[in-house]
């Protein structure tokens, strides 16, 4: 989970269906209920492929390293995620954990000691066997190393202390926590990195400059199903079949079937949509307004558009709850009136009224998006609660919590004051250069100025917001948004009142409030449950308790649109995968 | 001369100095860092960013960064780029030819036809062709350069004449020397339109604006009632008076010669440095847009000084 500055995201969603505004909430539900992503699993069944043939997508920027610990952004990811595996992996369409490098594990009792299974027929691409040295050579030298900045060391580290990662023989690697960690297996998809190559790097200093853009190709070497052959900056990247892949399909034929993978590093999606267009590219994620120009082109250009639900990840509007005191400039971070508007809950309840979540859609994601009520992006399925508190569009309603809140225009000047006659006025930032969360604002703006309250919206540059959240605090509301991950404890540094991330009131030595309390007691109990119902239940309370509260006053989300070229066997589009999730059972019909 | 030039190289010291302490110094006037990007990741703590920041001697006060980055490029190194996760002269370096070639065409575009226009506009003041020309001109002025390479591009995917964006075709590394040249020119020829005609109109009425200017002049007069054909009045009495301003713009546009054109670069595809420094400025990759300025502030010195030279050649009223 990472804040997002731009509208194209990673592709997500729960099932598939198109939100309308003719459908009550109450069919909406319905619908969601009875379409279980478990559904799909029965649905795929992979067909014996045709081996050969190329895929060619784009990409908006070049990758920053070819190293998987040293880089981890999205343009990165892309590309070493094919080149490098995990012992475990997403399965694309049910979200479940499942064996990759690793065939099978168990774990003890206490819940802290975890043994894996390694696969013995795995090789690297120079092929040398893969065996548990690897494993602990990844995590011990690589993760573990204080000399190597990375950001996997931060996952791998619980309350200060790091895993003990012990060979038991070639093939069985044990992992002893300090605590018990329930998302452990899902974050085990970290990439393991051959100990044969790098061991001499890492001796002699040099890991940190190793595998980036400049490094000759056939030096990266990993398991996965295709390798790097070429980069050129700034235009493409070339990768190829892995031969000696572990992977098979169901008759023993070595997996992947593409012979050749191509992503153009194409800057502007307008050209990207052209190049589609003309059949340059394969695949191509839609914005909303490409929707009405490519889906009646289909049928022609022998494409078709997808359509998975809401993306992962979160738009919300946050006020500053911050009760500090800043030192330095001797005065409190949040005017003392502004803090006692944004802390009374009916106030921020009554803003929720105010988003017209359906106009919103209409006018910013031309009917292509879905509402938000919940902390999780319904996207997100098993630890997505439906049966959150939802605040529908009614001004009068906002109004009349204000009212109880004293809130009211007493000198009617059209703007409604506090107890004390303070006008309510605060200013609006969000940042700059995401059109779609500027026209958001522009509409919550508008609706807010309607209820009786004063806005001052602007717009800032993203590094300039992040050191406003961060450290300086000297905002009143801001409309972000945050990526999502189907992992709700991923979202710990957000929602613990801790946390760098918690935004409304960052770092509290204790919890402010009873209900930040009660969030940061589910998190610590919920990240030591391993019982995935138990958990659920958990992670429900907490939804509820934030759609109660509201220090996040969710918006709306974009769906997940994009086109893929009919050519293609194999492909089964899903929420959580996008559309090449299966890549290496992906062929050329 | 030759003590001219050597005065003026020296100079070249404290001005650039300058330049970078300038540079540098505006450029922490923004907040935060590169690093703050991080910040917003829940999975990184506070501890990993901040063994970042010390590495790189963000947590000094800028000064002390300054002349850290002054020490370094002493040793010839222009320090490291975050976001690309190599030397910033790697970065460079990769993007630099590109950048070249595009602005090199694009300039010969512009001069090749803005001058020869000029002249022509000139010759043939206020009459349908001047007009004409002169309109032409401003309409490549005024379209913005985004929208001209989308209409650009449009129109190649409709007539699919020439490719749409990027440097080279996928198959390039199979092609004989001859069909790489071909394939290049090709993929040059809508960036280059595109560039090239932003600056044609200024370019042209510059020159319009001289040669009129010199055509009123006595001396023409003079030349024409001696009975000397009209083009050799043009060409050789009043072109060699009316040149000297070109010469001077013609210097300060060696400087653009590196810098590239971060838009059009972008929706044409093509990789140069442009769209690099423009990414690493509004991420704030402190050391590549330190390296980016520096070798600007070369340029445009150096532009300068070739200028002056060229100047004392063409005329030879002036002498240093």
């Amino acid at each position: 989970m990472r804040l997002r500055r731009t509208k194209r995201e990673k592709k997500g969603t729960g099932c598939f269906f198109k939100k309308k505004s003719s459908l009550s909430p109450f069919l909406l539900l319905a619908i969601v209920a009875f379409c279980p992503l478990s559904s799909f699993a029965e649905d795929y069944r992979p067909k014996i492929g045709a081996y050969g043939g190329e895929l060619i997508l784009s990409t908006t920027s070049d990758p920053k390293s070819f190293n998987p610990i040293l880089a981890k952004e999205t343009s990165t990811t892309a590309i070493t995620g094919l080149i490098f595996e995990g012992l475990t992996r997403t399965n694309g369409i049910t979200t479940e954990v499942e064996p990759n490098l690793a065939s099978s594990w168990e774990v003890d009792d206490t819940g802290k000691v975890w043994t894996f299974h390694l696969r013995s027929d795995v090789q690297w691409f120079d092929g040398q066997p893969f065996t548990a040295d690897d494993v602990v050579f990844t995590f011990n030298e690589l993760i573990y190393n204080p000399h190597i900045p990375n950001s996997a060391r931060d996952i791998f580290t619980i309350e200060g202390r790091i895993f003990k990662v012990e060979k038991v023989d070639d093939f069985t690697v044990k992992f002893t926590l300090p605590l018990k960690f329930a998302p452990f297996l899902r974050s085990m998809g970290q990439e393991i990195l051959p100990r044969h190559i790098l061991q001499r790097q890492v001796l002699e200093g040099r890991f940190n400059s190793t595998w980036t853009l400049d490094a000759p190709p056939d030096e990266i070497i990993g398991t996965g199903p295709f390798k790097l052959v070429k980069y050129l900056s700034g235009e493409r990247l070339v990768l190829q079949r892995n031969p000696r892949y572990w992977r098979k399909d169901k008759q023993a034929n070595s997996l992947p079937y593409l012979q050749k993978l191509i992503y153009l590093i194409v800057q502007s999606q307008d050209t990207a949509l052209l190049k589609f267009q003309e059949g340059e590219l394969d695949y191509y994620g839609l914005r909303g307004s490409d929707y009405p120009i490519l889906k009646p082109q289909e049928t022609g250009g022998d494409f078709t558009v997808y359509e998975t639900g809401p993306a992962f990840g979160t738009n919300f509007l946050v006020f500053n709850q911050n009760r500090g005191y800043d030192e330095k400039a001797g005065k409190a971070y949040v005017q003392p009136e502004k803090l006692r508007w944004f802390t009374n809950k009916n106030f921020r309840q009554a803003v929720a009224h105010c988003i017209d979540k359906g106009a919103l859609i209409d006018i910013v994601m031309k009917g292509l998006g879905s509402a938000q009520h919940s902390a999780m992006s319904p996207g997100a399925g098993f630890f997505y609660n439906y049966n959150v508190k939802r605040y529908e569009y009614n001004l009068e309603r906002a109004k009349g919590l204000l009212r109880e809140a004293g809130f009211l225009d007493r000198d009617k000047d059209g703007i409604i004051e506090d107890e004390e006659g303070n006008d309510i006025e605060f200013s609006l930032f969000t940042n700059s250069g995401n059109t779609q969360r500027v026209q958001i604002a522009n509409i919550i703006r508008k609706d807010l100025e309607q209820v009786g309250f004063k806005v001052h919206f602007m717009q800032l540059e993203f590094n300039n917001l992040v050191t406003k959240l961060n450290s300086s605090y000297d905002w009143d509301a801001v409309i972000l948004g945050l990526t999502g991950s189907i992992e709700p404890h991923f979202g710990n540094n957000v929602w613990q009142s801790s946390g760098q991330l918690h935004m409304w009131y960052p770092k509290q030595e204790a919890p402010a409030t009873s209900w930040e309390r009660q969030i940061d007691g589910i998190f610590n109990r919920a990240v030591q449950q391993l019982d995935r119902q138990q958990r659920k239940k958990l992670y429900d309370e907490w939804q509820a308790i934030v759609a109660e509260n509201v220090p996040f006053i969710y918006t709306v989300l974009p769906n997940s649109l994009f086109a893929v070229r009919n050519k293609f066997g194999n492909l089964h589009p899903t929420s959580y995968g996008g559309a090449f999730h299966n890549l290496e059972e992906i062929f050329i019909k | 001369m030759t003590s001219y030039i050597i005065r003026r190289l020296i100079t070249f010291v404290p001005l650039l100095l300058a330049i970078t302490f300038v540079a540098f110094m505006v450029f922490q006037l923004a907040p935060g860092n590169y690093f703050d990007t991080l910040r917003m990741n829940p999975q990184i703590s506070e501890e990993t960013i901040s063994q970042y920041e010390s590495r790189y001697h963000l947590d000094k006060s800028p000064i002390v960064q300054y002349g850290y980055w002054l020490r370094n490029l002493l040793r010839l190194d222009l320090g490291y780029s975050f976001a690309t996760m190599s030397p910033v002269t790697e970065v460079i370096k990769k993007r630099l030819f590109n950048t070249f070639i595009l602005s090199l065409s694009a300039m010969l575009f512009t001069w090749l036809i803005a001058i020869p226009l000029g002249i022509f506009c000139a010759v043939h003041q206020n009459r349908v062709s001047d007009r004409f020309f002169s309109a032409l001109s401003f309409v490549g002025l005024s379209i913005p350069n985004f929208f001209f390479a989308l209409v650009l591009l449009y129109l190649a995917s409709l007539t699919g004449l020439l490719p749409l964006g990027g440097m080279r075709a996928t198959d390039y590394e199979s092609l004989s020397a001859l069909g790489r040249a071909w394939d290049l020119l090709r993929h040059l020829l809508i960036p280059t339109i595109v560039i090239g005609t932003s600056s044609l109109a200024g370019l042209q009425r510059i020159m319009r604006g001289n040669m009129l200017e010199v055509l009123r002049a006595q001396y023409i007069t003079t030349a024409r009632a001696k009975g000397l054909p009209e083009h050799r009045v043009i060409y050789i009495h009043a072109l060699r008076n009316a040149v000297n301003p070109i010469i001077t713009v013609f210097g300060y546009s060696l400087s653009g010669l590196l810098s590239g054109a971060a838009l059009t670069e972008i929706i044409t595809g093509w990789p140069g440095l442009g769209s690099v420094m423009l990414q690493a400025v509004r991420s704030q990759d402190l050391f590549l847009v330190m390296g980016s300025m520096l070798m600007g502030g070369v340029l445009l010195m150096g532009g300068n000084l070739v200028a002056d030279i060229l100047l004392a050649w063409s005329d030879p009223r002036i002498q240093y």
